[in-house]
This record gives structure tokens, sequence and C-alpha cells, in this order.
């Protein structure tokens, strides 16, 4: 048996060969072999695979270390939130569970399908559960009061992983948010969100880590006939830190607003990558995704609309990606694709990035305004656009990226 | 006369260091306190330039002379220390700031300005009061005020912010650069009036302008002719509506 899993990964490294045990003593399921076998064709994603060549995992977890560093602080309150962690040693459910929320733990894999296109999806989905939680925990929404939910994926270990199914019922509403804290070597988690006809989901995704942690959150999106979906991500990085967001549009009139910023210092990588599918007539996508980055860090935006021939007529997509290099030494890469082969579409793309405007800071300081006070100013504002449709937790998100700038 | 700003043989360069262009050459001035001074020029004189150099502005080297405001070198000063001495240029182009409402900007150069003096900061009811008067007599509603700076106003109206942004930072010299530029007669007026109750015994002004049309709105003490980077002729208001009638070749000829 060990021989046979040895061979799953061609020449592993020492954190694929720990992940192999781990693999190892999982109980038996064929679902969970299938994901880690999808898993196993790449290994932990590197450089020379084409999706993942700004964002290398295997070059960055030499083994599944435990950082000396703690998880950091969640901003997003609890209070008022229907609160699930995540930790390396176990799962903590919230104390009561409302009217309208159905919660199932599931002992084995479960899926709405599309996990093992990721291979951090497909290695999340393999390796949760045991000790430290269900494998699989399953949400259903069915109804459109429930407080605030909030996943917390964080806590000292060296790997954590996680399984979220969430099925938002038909004219159902949803808000969610997360924290990815870091806090183990390797932080992965899948979620699939599957919003039937008429049902909204706002999203809010907050992820921060150091530059002894990587963390990656897969996420799934299903949208079913005149559903919406709103995601709002801030992302600090780590290590490496991948945020990556596949939305298919699968029945007519759905709606994505796909919202992100990524503010990256010193030693630190941030990676925003969404796949959204127009398979379906008359969909709608608006995506903005604005950066800012200090000398040392990276940033890495990949951002791709398909929309096949027939399905995806009258589609309506926008993507910007608008990225600031505040100091020299700041590195962005960003791969913006439009794959369109429908006719009669409004598909527009746009993609820029610089420093600060020199005439901007002039007219500040001609005010009064400090240097670092004019520029904080000038960044706040630029980033804060992504912020716009995070309902109660802009100000949250607002707070977090001032302080980050104000100690920038 | 008590001299507030004093310009002596300046001497400034645009441009990287070979490429560098003497825009600013030997350039001599005094402005007293209380009074308006008119800078006139034909277009290239370097009369934006002037403002530059005088407010700090990145990209301007000072290669000779000096600039003193109540007896400081200030061309040694970062921008924002010049403006907490009470330096405000109105610029001829209003940059827009996107994502910084007006009065959040204002309020920060206040404050910006008030620490750098060693004061304390302006309370919200008493900027908001301040605003709202100031607001109200350059037709500015406080709705405007909560947009983003610059960001979609008119032409009028960014003059307009800039009149605003003035009576709310109460600067100590101000000068106007091309104000009237893009301006209708009674935008014009109005901006006009906003400058004229800025007039005071304690505060300077150099208003920098092209056509003699401004100064019939704001009366200046003295009308300055700006070439070649420096003053070459020097009169009263009546120096304006000579230029006027026999164009800047007239008065320039008659110099040479």
């Amino acid at each position: 048996m060990t021989t046979a899993l040895r061979d799953m990964i061609a020449n592993p490294t020492t954190a694929e060969l720990e992940l192999v045990a781990r693999y190892g003593m999982q109980p038996e399921d064929s679902r969970r072999e299938r994901l880690f076998e999808a898993f196993s064709k790449t290994g932990l994603p590197h450089r020379r695979l084409e999706a993942w060549k700004w964002t290398d995992f295997r070059a960055a977890l030499q083994g599944l270390d435990r950082p000396s560093t703690p998880p950091a602080q969640d901003p997003i309150p609890h209070a008022g939130a229907l609160v699930f962690r995540f930790t390396p040693n176990g799962y903590f459910p919230p104390d009561h569970i409302p009217d309208g929320l159905n919660v199932f733990e599931k002992n084995e894999a479960q899926a709405l399908g599309a996990a093992e296109d990721v291979p951090l999806g497909a290695l999340a989905a393999s390796l949760s559960g045991g000790k430290a939680g269900p494998a699989t925990l399953l949400l259903e929404v069915t109804s459109k009061e429930l407080p605030r939910l909030h996943f917390q994926f964080s806590g000292e270990g060296e790997a954590n992983f996680a399984r979220v199914v969430v099925v938002v019922r038909p004219d159902m509403a949803l808000t969610v948010s997360e924290s990815h804290l870091g806090g183990a070597g390797l932080t992965s988690s899948v979620i699939e969100f599957g919003l039937q006809k008429g049902s909204t989901v706002n999203r809010t995704i907050y992820q921060r880590g150091t530059p002894e942690e990587t963390i990656a959150s897969t996420v799934l999106v299903h949208l079913d006939a005149d559903s919406h979906y709103t995601q709002t991500s801030l992302a600090f990085g780590a290590k490496v830190a991948r945020l990556e967001t596949r939305v298919t549009h699968q029945e007519p009139s759905a709606k994505a607003t796909l919202n992100a910023a990524y503010l990256v210092g010193k030693d630190l990588h941030a990676d925003f990558t969404t796949h959204v599918r127009h398979g379906a007539n008359s969909c709608v996508t608006r995506q903005l995704t604005k950066g800012a980055v200090l000398n040392g860090g990276t940033g890495v935006f990949q951002g791709k609309f398909f929309v096949p021939r027939t399905a995806g007529q009258y589609t309506d997509a926008d993507m910007q990606h608008k990225a600031l290099l505040l100091e020299d030494g700041a590195v962005v890469f960003a791969k913006p694709e439009l794959e369109i082969y429908a006719d009669d579409v409004e598909c527009a793309h746009g993609n820029t990035s610089g420093a600060l405007d020199d005439d901007q800071l002039f007219y500040m300081r001609q005010r009064g305004l400090p240097e670092k006070t004019a520029r904080a100013l000038l960044t706040q504002a630029f980033v804060a656009e992504a912020f716009a449709e995070a309902g109660a937790l802009e100000e949250v998100l607002r707070a977090e990226a001032e302080a980050w700038l104000a100690a920038a | 006369m008590r001299t507030m700003l004093k310009i002596e043989n300046l001497t400034a360069t645009v441009g990287e260091e070979d490429a560098a262009k003497t825009i600013i050459n030997g350039l001599s001035l005094e402005v007293p306190k209380g009074e308006v001074h008119a800078i006139m020029g034909p277009n290239g004189a370097g009369k934006s330039t002037l403002s530059y150099v005088l407010t700090g502005r990145d990209g301007y080297e000072v290669t000779g002379g000096s600039a003193k405001l109540n007896g400081e070198d200030i061309l040694d000063m970062d921008p924002e220390e010049r403006a907490a001495k009470g330096l405000f240029l109105s610029f001829q182009y209003p940059v827009e700031i996107p994502g910084v409402p007006v009065m959040t900007f204002v309020r920060a150069a206040m404050n910006s300005q008030r620490k750098a003096r060693g004061e304390d900061e302006i309370s919200a009811p008493d900027f908001i009061k301040k605003s709202r008067e100031i607001g109200k007599a350059l037709k500015l509603d406080t709705e405007m005020l909560k947009r983003s700076l610059n960001v979609g106003f008119s032409g009028g109206e960014k003059k307009r912010l800039e009149i605003y942004q003035m009576m709310m930072l109460e600067p100590s010299f101000l000068i106007l650069d091309e104000t009237d530029s893009g301006l209708d007669i009674d935008a014009l007026k109005t901006v006009a009036d906003g400058v004229n109750a800025m007039r005071s015994p304690d505060r300077g002004m150099l208003v920098i302008t092209h056509y003699q049309r401004l100064l019939d709105h704001i009366q200046p003490d003295k009308v300055h002719v700006l070439s070649k980077g420096r003053i070459v002729a020097t009169g009263g208001p009546e120096l304006a509506h000579r230029l006027e009638k026999e164009g800047y070749e007239g008065i320039l000829g008659e110099v040479a």
C-alpha cells in the first residue's frame, strides 16, 4: 500500500510525501480516492503549469511545517453571526443552528462536481475530515432571513483542510463571510456554492498570512436562472496565497459580481484567479480587481471569461484589473483573458498597472497633506472602490486597508 | 511697506539634466502684505512655471536666486511645508481625485496644516459650520461637497472648488494661476467675488493671467509683465489696459 501511495506523485517533495501519508490515514472512500488521484496528477502545483506559473506552491512548501507565528487576528465580527471554525485540530460549529439552515456533517467526500479540476481544491476535498471534523460540511439554506454565516480557517498546526458545500434553495438569500488567517504551513479549503433559481449570495473574503504560511481558497460557484452571486475579497497574501474562484452560469439571466483587492507587502504574495463560464444565455458578470504592492511583494491577477458559441449568447461581461506599484521592487503579474465564441455578446476588459499619479500627489501636498498621507489617501480611495458591494462589512474592509496603508 | 513675498534674481529649469531648459531667468519681484499683484505675459513666458517653482513641484530645479515668504526661504521646503506656511496655489487645471470627497480632503488638509504649525485640529462641528457658510457664498451645496474632489465637476465648478478650499484654509499668500480660464462671465464673477472677499491687509496675492479680463474683477495694485522668464515692465492697473490695447508685442518691443 505504502509503495503504491508513494508512486502516486512523480518525484515527490517532502511536503508531497507528507500529504500522501495523510491520505493513507483517511478512511477508504471511492470519491476521496478519485479526488486525491486528481491532485496526484500535478502534485503541489508549480511554475511549469501554465495556470500556476506565478504561484508556485511546490517551491514555497518544502515540508508541512508549523509556522513560528500565530494566525492573524480575525477582523470580521463574530457577534451576531453563525460562526463555523475550521482548525488543524478540530471543527467548531455554532452552538445553535436556527430554522432555515440545515447542517449535514458528512463523513464521506461529497461534491457538486468540479473540485477535481483545481489541484488544491481536490487536495482539500480529499484530506478534509478525520479527527478535524466532517469530510464535507453540507449546508442547506431555506430562508432569506438567516444571520450572516462566518467560516474561519485558522489555527496552529502543520496543515488545515476543509470542505464546505452550500446549497441555497430557490429564491432564498444568504450573507456569508470567510477569514483565511493562516496559522498552518498549508491551509487549503474548498467551498462550493449552488445558487438555485432566483437566490442570492453575498460573500466577503478576508485573507491574511505570513511569509511562513501558504494559503489556498478554492471556490466553485454554480448559478441557476436569475440567481445573483456577489463576492468581495481583501487579500494581504502569504508566502504564497491563492484565492481561486470558478463560476459557472449554468442557466439564463444569472449575475455574478466579483470584486477584489490585494494589498501586498514585502516577502508576501497574493494571487486572485477567476474563471467564469457563461454557459447560458443573457448572463451578466462584473469583475473589478484592485491591487497595491510594496517593494518585495508580488500580486497576481488571472481572469478568464469563457463564452461558448450557442449557450453564451447575450452575455454581458466586464473585467477590470488595476494595480498600483507603490514602490520600486513591487511586482504585479496579470493575465486577463476573454475566450468568446458566441457572436452577440458584450464583453470588455481593462488592465493597468503603474505608480500613483504625480499630478494628484502634488495637488494634495500643495494643500498641506504630507506626502505619506497623500499617498495613503490616494491608495485607500483607489482600493476602496472594490469594497462597494460588501454591505455591512464594507467598513471593516476599508478600515483594514487603511490600517495597512498607514503602516506601509 | 512690509514685504511678504520677495523673489530675487530667481533662475529655474525644467526637465532632465541634459535637456534642462531655463524657463525662469533672473526674475525679481516683491509683493507687500495687503497688496494684489498681477503677472501678465504671453504664452511660454514662464507664468505657470513660476507658480510651480514657488510651490515646490517636482521636475523644476532652482539654479539660482532666492524666494522668501515673510523672510523665510521657501525654496528648500517640501510643498506641504510651504502650504503650512500659508502659501496656496489655485490651479489652472484642478486635478481630479477619485474616491476622496471634497470635505474629507479639505479637512485632512486643514488638520495637516494645523498640525505642522503646532495648532489643535478643527472639531467636526466647527468644520461643518464653516464649510456650510463658505459653500453657500460660492453656491456649492453640501451634496456637491460630499462628492469626489473635482470628479465630474464642470470647469466653473472646479474653479469655485478652488476658491472654496482657499476660503476654508485661509492661506496668507495666494497664487491664482489662470483662474479665469474656462469660465463664463457669471462663473468669473462668482470666483472674483470669492477672491475679493479674501483681500485683507494681512494677505498678499499674485494673480497670474493671460488676459486683462480677470483684472476688471480683481483690481490689482501692481501689474508686472513677464517675458522670457523675467519681469520686463511694472506699472499700475493702467498697464494691463495698455497690454490689452497694444498687445504684448507693443509693450515688449518698447522695453526691448
